[in-house]
């Protein structure tokens, strides 16, 4: 062999060599996104209010609307958590917060169309955030609006250009940054009606509405024009309508599903989904859903803050996990804990609250204690009705709660409100006490607190209004240093639950279930936000 | 004949206007509506929201108003919008139909092909160890829920073949094995059940029909067993288990709740639970119209076979 062919095949030996001993590292890395595909999945039940987010707090709705839509800012779809640090820009390509946190510039990207071909604009952005504030020169109206108190500090909406638009707000409020990067807050096209979003879909978003057929499912297909190049990553999205539980299993189990639905699958039907198929992923993950008890603080005999307090000293929070949700929750005050949350106060800290003790006979005596006190004996028990709405999750938990307050001399008595009845009877107050459960959009104080323990909030059950905890809620709110705020927050967290103005039995964790080919489809610590689905690829 | 028909006809005008009633009054009686639906998705509620949201769909006016301007589109052939998906309520129900019609249709075959042959072996039998094993069965029919057995079926399917049939409608156009597969597996569930009660008719009027003096002349003539039992015998015991079956095609109808939701089949009655669960008073109002309908046209339809059935039948006024 010559001396350039021996050199040669020393070459070709070497490179064999190399891309061999290279390949089997290479193959344990992340494999490079593909592209194609459609990904299928699942919706307990049909769009309640079509893709119109805006009118509706359902992640029904929510979860299926969002691949046609975007925001301003997102939480990254890849990153687990939600905070400051990980939102990243949509419709905004860059972001400032200027005059000590009271204006809020976005910087628009250029490039976006709405699904019909027309421009986005600043005009989209001023139209969608004056309807939702209902400011008095709004050009739309939403039918219901939800929402509106989460933007009770903004001043003014303007548009110095049509790329340009800046928030002025009345007080500093860092919060507002958060609240939108929810999957709540997508941008309207300004040049259709805000209710034609219930029938159909303009969005910006990385997909395009193919067809809604009612009751059965909603299929979209890859947007082309879609802003972000090389995304979204799969040709389309396929949300079936499946009513019944067992079915959905069964489909996510043979595969006609690649997804479960976020908030769906408990810790029991992950433990059997896993048994029968386990190559199946599951990622337990913070539903940012609480189970509480709403007391009627307007009415007796829960005015009196011993009894509610005994209720709170009286119900296991531990045991309802344990019985109720096979261990699929966690203990936490008013926002779900770490590592679920950010703001929520740890297990430890939670010892020293009423109904958090860790010896659960203690907590019933000092219950049994108040209750006496209040006037309550065993010769003279509380008599309540205690009302929950008539769906499973609420009534197990409702069960439960009732075996409890009997051992601390409360005889209560179910009753089943229909859904159609529940938000109305709980926004006027008609009743004593409930089993509740409450979502979060984003894991974030100011959406909490504003909604359900302000005062005058139509989501304030139980009509809990403190004027002090009202500026502590400001306080935190606009306080710029995250430390102190995080601080404020556990004070009023505790300051909460000693004033028993919703006492938290738990927060909820999901066990969130997709098939391996799955790509990309990270769960956040709100069900609500990480539906846009941009960044998920199948490996099929 | 005419005079028959014609009479069935008014009385079944009358029946369907007392039905208009009766499901109009029930549904307002039924505590809640759209609105406060709408409302409950969105997780409060806004007393003045709520009262205009009321004037755009027109149910805030008083209830004989709304009665008879539902009459009113019945007449003219428009059917009103649905509250909840805001379009013509009969563009929502017409896909519904074909699905429901088709699978109670093929539920009544095959509880047919299974009831009737096994009630003539078992009064055949009687009393015999066969008997007593057709019997467990039709009892076990009757016993089983047709969505727990649908249940039992999609797990059999999902645990021992990974497999499951499809979760939307699919047309015989556009595949045929599909939408045979599709269509099977929930008409079995359901049909199983009605032919235990087609079986027990069947063998209760076949034992009956049997103990007849002509059954037992043709016996005497020497007559075949099989045209003693199939000609003579079975012919005269079809008149109730008719009826049943009559009845039983028009109960499913209505009846296909559980088993449309767990084989998720987009039919009537599905959609009609979801709509009565929203207060879309116009879908609901039309669907159990259009159930309404079936119910009587199956009804007349049995009627009319008596006669050809039964030759002592007449019809006249």
């Amino acid at each position: 062999m010559s001396r350039p062919r021996r050199l040669l095949c020393l070459a070709v030996v070497s490179a064999l060599v190399t891309v061999a001993l290279i390949a089997p590292a290479s193959s344990q890395t992340t494999p490079t996104a593909k592209s194609g595909g459609v990904l299928n999945m699942m919706l307990r039940e049909d769009l309640s209010q079509g893709f119109s987010i805006h009118e509706t707090s359902t992640i029904s709705t929510v979860w299926p609307a969002m691949p046609c839509l975007n925001n301003l800012v997102l939480f990254d779809p890849l990153k687990k958590t939600e905070s400051v640090d990980t939102i990243i820009g949509e419709l905004a390509e860059k972001w400032s917060w200027q005059d000590n946190y009271r204006n809020l510039v976005f910087f628009l990207r250029k490039n976006v169309k709405w699904h019909d071909g027309q421009p986005f604009t600043s005009r989209d952005v001023k139209f969608t955030f004056d309807m939702l504030r209902e400011a008095p020169d709004a050009p739309a109206k939403l039918r219901i609006n939800p929402r509106k108190d989460w933007y009770a500090n903004v001043e003014a909406i303007e548009t110095p250009d049509a790329y340009t638009a800046v928030f002025r707000l009345k007080r500093p409020q860092p919060s507002l940054l958060l609240m939108l990067a929810s999957g709540y807050t997508p941008v309207y096209a300004a040049h259709v009606p805000p209710a034609s979003y219930r029938t159909g879909c303009i969005g910006t978003g990385p997909f395009k509405v193919k067809e809604w057929r009612k009751g059965e499912f909603v299929e979209y297909v890859k947007n082309p024009d879609y802003f972000v190049k090389g995304r979204p990553y799969l040709d389309g999205l396929k949300y079936f309508v499946i009513v019944e539980r067992g079915t959905r299993q069964a489909a996510l189990q043979a595969g006609k599903l690649d997804v479960a639905f976020p908030g769906e699958t408990s810790k029991t039907a992950a433990e059997q989904l896993k048994k029968a198929v386990p190559q199946l992923v599951v990622t337990p993950f913070s539903q940012n859903v609480s189970d509480n008890i709403i007391m009627n603080v307007k009415k007796p005999p829960f005015d009196n803050l011993k009894v509610r307090l005994a209720v709170s000293h009286g119900i296991d929070r531990r045991a309802l996990i344990r019985a109720v949700h096979q261990g699929g929750a966690v203990i936490g005050a008013g926002l779900a804990p770490k590592p679920w949350g950010f703001w929520g106060i740890g297990e430890k800290d939670l010892l020293g609250l009423p109904g958090y003790g860790a010896k659960p006979a203690e907590e019933k005596a000092l219950a049994k204690k108040l209750m006496a006190e209040a006037g309550f004996t065993p010769d003279k028990p509380l008599k309540v009705e205690i009302v929950t709405r008539a769906i499973a999750v609420y009534v197990d938990m409702a069960s439960f709660v009732i075996n409890e307050l009997k051992q601390i001399g409360i005889e209560a008595t179910l009753k089943q409100i229909e859904t159609a009845q529940w938000h109305a009877m709980a926004t006027r107050g008609d009743y004593q006490i409930g089993a509740n459960l409450t979502g979060i959009g984003p894991d974030d104080p100011d959406a909490n607190y504003y909604e359900n323990y302000a005062c005058g909030s139509p989501r304030n059950y139980s009509q809990y209004c403190n004027e002090e905890v009202m500026k502590l809620f400001d306080g935190q709110s606009q306080e710029l240093d995250p430390k102190k705020r995080l601080a404020l927050n556990v004070a009023i967290q505790r300051k909460l639950e000693a004033d028993a103005a919703r006492p938290i039995l738990d927060w909820k964790i999901d066990y969130f279930t997709v098939w391996p080919h799955v790509k990309n489809m990270i769960p956040h610590q709100s069900i609500y936000n990480f539906g846009r689905m941009q960044e998920v690829w199948t490996d099929k | 004949m005419k005079t028959y028909l014609a009479q069935r006809l008014v009385i079944a005008l009358l029946t369907l206007l007392g039905m208009s009633m009766v499901i109009f009054t029930l549904l307002r009686l039924a505590p809640g509506d759209i609105v406060d639906i709408l409302f409950s998705t969105a997780g409060y509620v806004s007393p003045s929201e709520k009262q205009a949201i009321m004037k755009e769909l027109g149910i805030d006016r008083p209830y004989w108003v709304q009665y008879v301007d539902w009459l009113r589109q019945i007449v003219t052939g428009d059917f009103g919008k649905s509250y909840r998906y805001d379009q013509p309520a009969w563009e929502i129900i017409r896909p519904l139909v074909p699905v429901t019609l088709e699978l109670a249709a093929l539920s009544i075959v095959f509880a047919v092909v299974i009831g009737v042959p096994t009630g003539v072996v078992s009064a055949v039998r009687q009393d015999t160890t066969l008997d007593y094993l057709l019997r467990v069965f039709s009892l076990a029919g009757l016993a089983m829920p047709s969505f727990w057995l649908g249940m039992v079926i999609i797990l059999g399917l999902v645990t021992w073949f990974a497999w499951i049939p499809p979760l939307t409608y699919v047309s015989p156009g556009e595949n045929f094995k599909l939408h045979a597969v599709q269509f099977l597996l929930p008409a079995l569930a359901v049909g199983y059940r009605s032919s235990a009660l087609i079986m027990r008719i069947t063998r209760s009027s076949l034992l009956e029909v049997m103990r007849e003096d002509y059954i037992r002349t043709a016996w005497a003539k020497g007559q075949r067993g099989r045209i003693v039992i199939w000609r003579h015998a079975l012919k005269n015991a079809m008149l109730p288990v008719v009826t049943v079956i009559g009845i039983e095609f028009a109960f499913l109808i209505g009846g296909l709740v559980v088993t449309e939701t767990v084989f998720n089949l987009p039919g009537v009655a599905r959609f009609l639970v979801q709509a009565i669960l929203w207060r879309d008073y116009p879908v609901v109002q039309n669907l159990v119209m259009f159930i309404a309908i079936v119910v009587i046209l199956s009804n007349l339809f049995v009627d009319m076979l008596y006669g050809v059935l039964d030759p002592r039948v007449r019809y006249g006024s």
